[in-house]
């Protein structure tokens, strides 16, 4: 605010005057709806997640397995030409913890979320997921590794839900 | 593969979504009262310029030519002159309309804008045709651009 103007003109409102009605106003939602298609490579994604499988694309110009799966190789500029299915397990690329939820409300316990590397897919192909299983969030770790943890088979609608989680894989001691 | 065409965008897997915009939209000080008088008083009001002499419906706080603050209400009287209009046969949502609707841009004599409104009792519009304005009755008006009904032809 300028110096010498200590005032503006015009009418101070608080949103609880609009709730209370002590102004007119319009109130109006347009029928915005939409409907988002998940394309010829995602809708067989989320349809193998149902069998319990996560299917990636190929592409055999540059050899790449790609996942999440797509119709065209971004690297050669043509159409991907086969699929084949990647493990459940993976190694985290990178993640973030988050203590406050979708609606912004704050967080006792954290929501990791990351971006796993899937065995069997080309380096830094990968799919954003939770994590659970984890004690203390200061255990996760780059590059650790990790495995799905699956809805039973009876629940899953063939949605990236179908996975509940990745857990943290106990390496084997030799 | 990988070439599968499809050309109906439900017979792949899709979410369905309502995107949740909203909006509260206030009159302001002027819209308010401008309502106000045709709710209490059925009067249609316009605001004038004591400067450039000019009368703007609807009324504004300022005057746009030379922002002067406008403190001088006229009653500009239910009766206009329709300036320009259209039919619709579709509504807002695209679908069509049992019966077509004229909306008018009504200009009131000597002054400045005008308002939009349907044009009722006629299927028949014409730039130039004097309309008068038709209130509802007091008890059912909401200080809303619907507390004036229509236009009626006074042809």
């Amino acid at each position: 605010m300028s110096a010498k103007i200590k005032n503006y003109s015009g009418e101070v409102l608080e949103t609880k005057d609009i709730k209370d009605g002590k102004v007119l106003t319009e109130k109006f939602r347009p029928k915005a709806k939409f409907a988002w298609s998940a394309g010829i490579a995602i809708s067989r994604f989320l349809d193998e997640l149902k069998n319990g499988n996560i299917i990636a694309t190929t592409c055999s110009k540059c050899g790449r397995v790609m996942v999440p799966p797509r119709i065209y190789c971004e690297k050669c500029y043509g159409p991907t030409d086969g699929w084949t299915y990647v493990k459940d397990t993976g190694a985290i690329n990178t993640y973030s913890v988050s203590f406050l939820a979708a609606d912004a409300t704050r967080l006792k316990e954290p929501i990791i979320v990351a971006i796993i590397n899937l065995d069997g897919a080309s380096e830094g192909m990968g799919i954003i997921h939770r994590i659970g299983e984890v004690e203390n969030w200061k255990e996760v770790k780059f590059g650790m590794k990790v495995k799905a943890v699956w809805k039973p088979s009876q629940q899953r609608t063939g949605a990236i839900t179908d996975i509940k989680y990745f857990k943290p894989l106990k390496e084997e001691k030799p | 593969m990988s070439l599968e065409k499809i050309t109906n965008p439900l017979s792949a897997r899709h979410w369905m979504g309502d995107m949740e915009a909203d909006y509260v939209y206030t009159l302001g000080v002027a819209g308010e009262r401008f309502f106000k008088e045709i709710k209490e008083n059925g009067r249609i009001m316009g605001a004038k310029c004591p400067l450039c002499n000019i009368v703007f419906v609807p009324p504004r706080m300022y005057c746009e030519k030379c922002f002067e603050k406008l403190e001088e209400w006229v009653d500009v009287g239910r009766k206009g002159v329709i300036h320009t209009f259209t039919i619709a046969t579709i509504d807002v949502d695209g679908s069509k309309l049992k019966k077509p609707v004229i909306f008018a841009l009504i200009k009131f004599e000597g002054a400045h804008g005008g308002l939009i409104h349907k044009i009722g009792k006629t299927d028949k519009a014409r730039i130039g045709m004097k309309v008068e304005a038709i209130l509802r009755p007091p008890k059912e008006r909401k200080a809303s651009i619907n507390d004036i009904e229509y236009f009626k032809p006074l042809e």
